[in-house]
């Protein structure tokens, strides 16, 4: 029997838009809902998805892709590959694991309220398609981390993360609540698969991935590989619906929204990619910096897509790209300093060695966050343990919910930027979060971040031990150093070759 | 380097897939190179993952990759191993395109 090309009979198939008549259209596409920017159903059936996907052709590709992951990880179940590990590299699957795998899951219910939501009939295949993808991606990174659990008590964090009050997920909460769970349709289009998925998820899916590679983990190479091949397919449900927002007079509006998006992502990813890239990767298994990934993806692939599209660069991009090569540093700083609050158990990552490529990579990074971590190293050195550890928390911002940070030592800039709304103050770690807020202060206004809370006595008692019940940290989930300190071990002889000479 | 430049320098008009290392990938680099004659084909290899470019526009076929491949291909075999992409992307029967709308 002659089949025809698929070409032939696409747009009709998924023509599925109709005139309601027992209904209005508000009625059946709630506007708060679907986002419809005052745009009739007649104005987004116009909507024509770049990349193209029917249903028995997913089940097919998507069987294809389930076989190799699964083979993969059943040939390499024998070979020890997680025992063997640098500790370091274990941090990276553990922070990896309990930031992502829930996440995915929620994801998947943002996909749905396109799928059911948007009067765009493209954009409902493509999201249906895209659910589906979502669910695969919690079911894998729940169902991969698990045989680790039996091992090491923190891989459970894989499933509980994202259940818990620790800062890490709170922050991630507020965003991924922000961009995907209370937003509508379009909204969700616009923020999650343009903004999110087509830049920075290529960062932790693909440019994890080399470091992956490199560091023999073929596992985790090629399930996090696999995972952003759905992402490449759905990412590409937001770009149609920029270009009819444009087309509609709405560019402002979306052009808003990719900026947020952007600028939370990025701060998402300078806690959570930019240490494990940097610091906890063995230092021979480094394929680039995450500079280096962030201009290769972000910079060059990402900011060229954002403008091919009709759109400006994000108003902030000047501050973005200075950055790029500071605010990482400070966010590992931080989540080193405040290790007993994490998950995982961070690296260090400042040998001799590990510091010459960190200057390379940052010039300057010695005379900055090196001072501190000099102060650490002496700590560590002389035994002074209690002082390389935090009596308190530190100050978050009321946006990303991240430490508020700067550039330490000689190149000082950490400032607060503060705002007052109805009688409340709130602190900011950058203009841009403040100017974040000021879009729409009645959506984040009565958010408490961390430090909110305990202020307020929500967190009892008020010392370490109450803040780590209050994230749900249990005894023996507790981080510490990836090394036990192994690395301090240099600092110490080359101590007593000074002394000596 | 101040970052202005640094950032100037990845500003290129360069498309293509970027595909998760095997032998789909390497099909499609020999693809990449009969499908878009007379011009350069750039291939990066980051180990997990291979970059292929053209510059402004490339064209992959679903014959030429077939014939490279050795066996029965239909186009969306493609997505197995196509984890990112530069440039915008183009559904075709029997043939994928990446392009830029504006060039730089």
């Amino acid at each position: 029997m002659a089949v025809l090309n698929r070409m032939d009979w696409y747009d009709l198939a998924r023509s599925t838009n109709w005139t309601p008549t027992y209904v209005t259209e508000d009625e059946l596409f709630p506007p708060q809902l679907a986002g419809a920017f005052g745009l009739p159903q007649n104005a987004w059936e116009k909507y024509d998805e770049p990349y193209k996907q029917t249903y028995p052709e997913y089940v097919k590709v998507q069987r294809d892709k389930d076989a190799g992951a699964y083979s993969v990880k059943a040939a390499l179940e024998r070979s020890r590959i997680f025992e063997n590990a640098d500790p370091g590299w274990k941090s990276v699957m553990k922070a990896h694991y309990g930031a992502i795998a829930r996440g995915e899951y929620a994801a998947a219910s943002a996909e749905a309220r396109m799928m059911r939501f948007s009067k765009a009939p493209g954009m409902r295949n493509m999201s249906t398609l895209g659910c589906l993808d979502e669910i695969r991606h919690g079911q894998m990174q729940l169902y991969f981390p698990h045989e680790h659990v039996s091992k090491d008590r923190q891989m459970d964090w894989a499933f509980k993360a994202y259940d818990t009050n620790d800062w890490a997920m709170i922050a991630a909460r507020h965003f991924f609540d922000d961009i995907m769970m209370t937003r509508d349709a379009i909204s969700v289009s616009i923020m999650l698969t343009f903004s999110f998925e087509t830049g920075f998820t290529n960062m932790q899916f693909l440019g994890l991935a080399a470091d992956a590679a490199e560091a023999g983990d073929h596992t985790f190479a090629n399930l996090i590989s696999s995972i952003q091949t759905d992402e490449s397919r759905h990412a590409q449900i937001g770009g149609p619906a920029l270009k009819i927002l444009i087309e509609n007079g709405q560019k402002a509006e979306a052009q808003k929204r990719v900026d947020i998006a952007v600028w939370g992502a990025w701060k998402l990813f300078s806690v959570l990619t930019g240490p494990i890239m940097d610091y906890y990767t063995p230092l021979e298994h480094r394929k680039q910096s995450f500079k280096e990934f962030m201009e290769e993806w972000i910079v060059a692939q990402f900011e060229r897509a954002l403008t091919d599209m009709g759109l400006e660069l994000p108003w902030y991009w000047d501050i973005f790209l200075k950055d790029l090569s500071e605010t990482h540093h400070g966010m590992h700083l931080g989540s080193y300093f405040w290790r007993p609050t994490v998950w995982w158990n961070p690296a260090a990552g400042v040998t001799p060695a590990e510091r010459d490529w960190l200057e390379e990579k940052y010039p300057g990074w010695n005379d900055t966050w090196g001072q501190c971590w000099d102060v650490i190293i002496d700590n560590v050195v002389d035994g002074n343990m209690a002082m390389a550890y935090p009596e308190t928390l530190p100050y978050v911002c009321n946006m990303c919910q991240l430490p508020i940070l700067g550039t330490p030592g000689k190149g000082w800039n950490v400032k607060d930027y503060p705002l007052e709304y109805k009688g409340r103050l709130y602190h900011f770690g950058s203009e841009v979060d403040r100017w974040v807020f000021e879009q729409e202060p009645e959506r984040y206004a009565g958010h408490l971040s961390i430090v909110d809370r305990f202020l307020a006595g929500m967190i009892q008692p008020m010392n370490l031990e109450g803040a780590l019940a209050y994230m749900n940290i249990a005894p023996g989930e507790m981080g510490d150093d990836a090394h036990n300190y192994a690395w301090a071990e240099v600092y110490r002889a080359l101590r007593e070759t000074r002394k000596a000479g | 380097m101040s970052t202005a430049s640094s950032a100037q320098a990845y500003h290129n008009n360069m498309v293509g897939p970027v595909m998760r290392a095997g032998d789909l990938a390497l099909a499609v680099i020999e693809a990449a190179r009969i499908d878009n004659p007379g011009k350069e084909v750039f291939v990066e290899d980051k180990r997990a993952y291979i970059r292929i470019h053209t510059e402004h526009e490339m064209i992959l076929r679903r014959e030429t990759i077939e014939e490279e491949l050795g066996r029965p291909f239909r186009m969306n075999d493609l997505e197995v191993d196509l984890s990112s992409f530069a440039g915008q992307i183009e559904s075709l029967d029997g043939a994928v395109r990446f392009y830029f709308a504006k060039k730089l």
